[in-house]
């Protein structure tokens, strides 16, 4: 008995795993400009402003650059509005680097291509919509070299 | 010891929490709309019309090529070298006109002084933003005083950098100085514009110092070193020394609490800096940029100018003195006696009505503008105690000796105006301890500009450059520097008028 309720369990949840993939988008970011292959670029993908607001990233991803461009993927996005902010860390000490007055001084972008303005771009203007239904999102973004 | 002085600022700014930018700052409302800038070029215009004198301020369109100029008198063969000058000159585009004189992209002015000829060339500096709003036809970044609808947004100070203040020859280098960030390289033959300069390069710290707010007053003492100073946000002032060829020595951040938003110079003696914080408010806060910077710059009647003395050798903050409320743009010069008295001038006003004088001059209304900077003596006493001796005579542009610099010195020459008007017509010079002066005044026909002492290894010079209102042209002049009231031993012309400049330097053959 208690083998079959585990079964149907695992059944359940497969199915229901079955079922959230079947509606779930995949993200393709494009990351451009990228000036050298050094370091590492990492990305930060936030769902929703409150969780970009508190830091608190869905997904993360850390990758080797490509001089010019490279492209990042995100899987199983349920629908929702996104942000991604990234940094090229050349120097590969794991942050952004700045200068005494917290302006970078290492590569940084923002999803939508949005730009900052004394500061961040808003989540309002780098944020993109994930909807039901879409199996394929695309976003792209130049990076900000001081 | 420095390294972690940085380390701790950075942590003090959030900047290890990942917080990366220069503030977190409010997006722009546009509380000035474009309708109100483009009623900025009309009115501007319709000045123009009655006030001739404004052309020092209208737009420049292009590059002024190699032109040779008429020479009357004769320039002294000993003066020789390369004399330039910076300043704003594209105030418009399209239907724009910005609203303060200190937000045109700046553009160098080149001349070439050899074998008693004089030869001109003016071209812009084509920072990032002077490139791409070229290209455009139109400003697309609002300036630091002029808002208007849908701007592109500022990722950092350099996004908005005009480089118009004042130029620096650095080893074989040549660099223009903005002040709310990095000076740019220039090419000293092509006037081209070579990219930002990164202040920590081949030093200690690296690209730490990528961006830092380097000011258009550096002080170079007779050895070569460089001394210069940067205001950042909330208050804190960078103090900077760099070897004569550029490098970067030493950098330290202090916090000094400064809320008036606004620091254009200082000075050095043998031993010390002095940061001298003029009495100055802002009616905006922090990250406010929606807000002119200029207009929401106001006077504090209240609080006192503070002196802040540092140590060269440790950049420790050695005494702190108050002075009479007051507003200064320029120093002359400063120097300490063996009892550590320091001594220091100054042109200063009573308040910061010229600030906003220059913007009312730049949207075309000249009638507001007065010339109310007297020259001032000052005293720091050991003991803590201050003396100010203000003299009734306008003064402006300030400069001394470059051997002097730091060290005592006899004269100060300067700017002056027989009249209480907003632009200088009068050339200076004025004896610290006798009080007397010796004046050339060009007459109310003249805008004249920054003078500059030149000691060649026969005498001493002042070199500088005016504009003749009724005929349109611009003119180089050269004073023998002992005896200014017989006038100038040479005036160049160029067949056309330039627009006026700020500040510059002269590098001797």
């Amino acid at each position: 008995m208690k083998n079959n309720i585990l079964s149907v369990s695992i059944l359940t949840s497969s199915l229901f795993l079955s079922f959230a993939h079947v509606h779930a988008a995949t993200l393709m970011f494009e990351i451009e400009g990228i000036k050298n292959d050094a370091g590492k670029i990492y990305i930060s993908l936030f769902k929703g402003k409150d969780n970009y607001k508190k830091g608190i990233a869905e997904a993360a991803q850390i990758v080797s650059p490509k001089k010019g461009s490279k492209q990042v993927v995100f899987q199983e996005l349920a629908a929702g509005d996104y942000a991604i902010k990234f940094f090229h860390d050349e120097n590969n000490d794991r942050k952004l680097g700045t200068n005494v007055f917290g302006s970078p001084i290492e590569g940084y972008g923002f999803s939508n291509n949005a730009k900052p303005n004394f500061g961040p771009a808003s989540f309002e203007d780098m944020a993109f919509s994930v909807n039901d239904g879409d199996e394929k999102v695309k976003n792209a973004s130049t990076v900000i070299y001081k | 010891m420095l390294r972690r002085d940085l380390i701790k600022g950075m942590l003090a700014l959030g900047a290890g929490s990942q917080i990366p930018f220069v503030s977190a700052g409010q997006k722009s409302t546009n509380m000035v709309n474009s309708g109100l800038v483009k009623e900025t070029k009309n009115q501007f215009n319709k000045a123009l019309a009655h006030e001739p004198g404004l052309i020092a301020f209208e737009n420049v369109k292009q590059n002024f090529s190699r032109n040779e100029l008429k020479v009357e008198g004769r320039v002294p063969r000993d003066l020789a070298g390369l004399f330039y000058r910076n300043g704003p000159a594209k105030h418009e585009r399209g239907d724009l006109r910005y609203r303060h004189l200190f937000e045109g992209d700046g553009m160098i002015q080149k001349f070439e002084i050899k074998q008693g000829r004089v030869f001109h060339t003016g071209r812009f500096v084509e920072t990032p933003k002077y490139v791409e709003e070229e290209q455009a036809g139109a400003f697309l970044y609002e300036g630091p005083e002029t808002k208007f609808d849908a701007p592109k947004g500022v990722g950092n100070p350099d996004t908005i950098n005009v480089a118009n203040i004042n130029l620096l020859p650095v080893g074989s280098d040549l660099w223009a100085l903005w002040e709310a960030g990095s000076a740019s390289y220039i090419e000293p033959d092509s006037l081209e514009y070579k990219g930002w300069v990164n202040l920590g390069k081949n030093s200690q710290y690296g690209d730490s110092l990528k961006g830092l707010p380097f000011s258009a007053h550096p002080k170079v003492e007779p050895n070569g070193d460089i001394w210069n100073f940067g205001l950042g946000p909330a208050g804190r002032v960078l103090v900077y020394h760099l070897s004569p060829q550029g490098k970067m020595k030493k950098v330290k951040m202090l916090d000094l609490g400064y809320n008036g938003n606004m620091l254009h110079d200082f000075l050095i003696t043998q031993n010390h800096v002095l940061i001298i914080l003029p009495s100055l408010t802002t009616t905006r806060t922090q990250g406010e940029h929606s807000k002119g910077l200029f207009s929401s710059t106001q006077f504090a009647p209240d609080t006192p100018m503070r002196v802040v003395v540092i140590r060269k050798s440790d950049f420790s903050v050695v005494k702190q003195y108050e002075l009479s409320p007051g507003f200064v743009f320029h120093f002359g010069n400063a120097w300490e006696d063996t009892s550590g008295v320091i001594r220091f001038d100054a042109s200063l006003y009573p308040n910061v009505e010229v600030l906003h004088d220059l913007s009312h001059m730049t949207v075309g209304d000249l009638n507001k503008g007065h010339t109310n900077s007297k020259m001032a003596l000052f005293e720091l006493h050991p003991n803590g105690k201050t003396k100010q001796q203000v003299f009734d005579i306008y003064s402006e542009f300030p400069k001394v000796m470059a051997a002097k610099q730091g060290l005592k010195t006899e004269k100060v020459y300067h700017l002056s105006s027989a009249e209480n008007k907003l632009f200088n017509d009068t050339v200076c010079s004025f004896e610290y301890d006798s009080g007397k002066e010796d004046r050339f005044v060009f007459g109310e026909e003249y805008l004249v500009e920054e003078h500059l002492p030149v000691q060649t290894k026969r005498r001493n010079y002042l070199v500088g450059t005016a504009l003749h209102i009724p005929t349109k042209r611009s003119c180089v002049n050269v004073f023998d520097a002992n005896n200014i009231s017989s006038g100038p031993v040479a005036r160049a012309w160029l067949p056309y008028h330039i627009p006026f400049g700020f500040h510059g330097c002269f590098v001797q053959s």
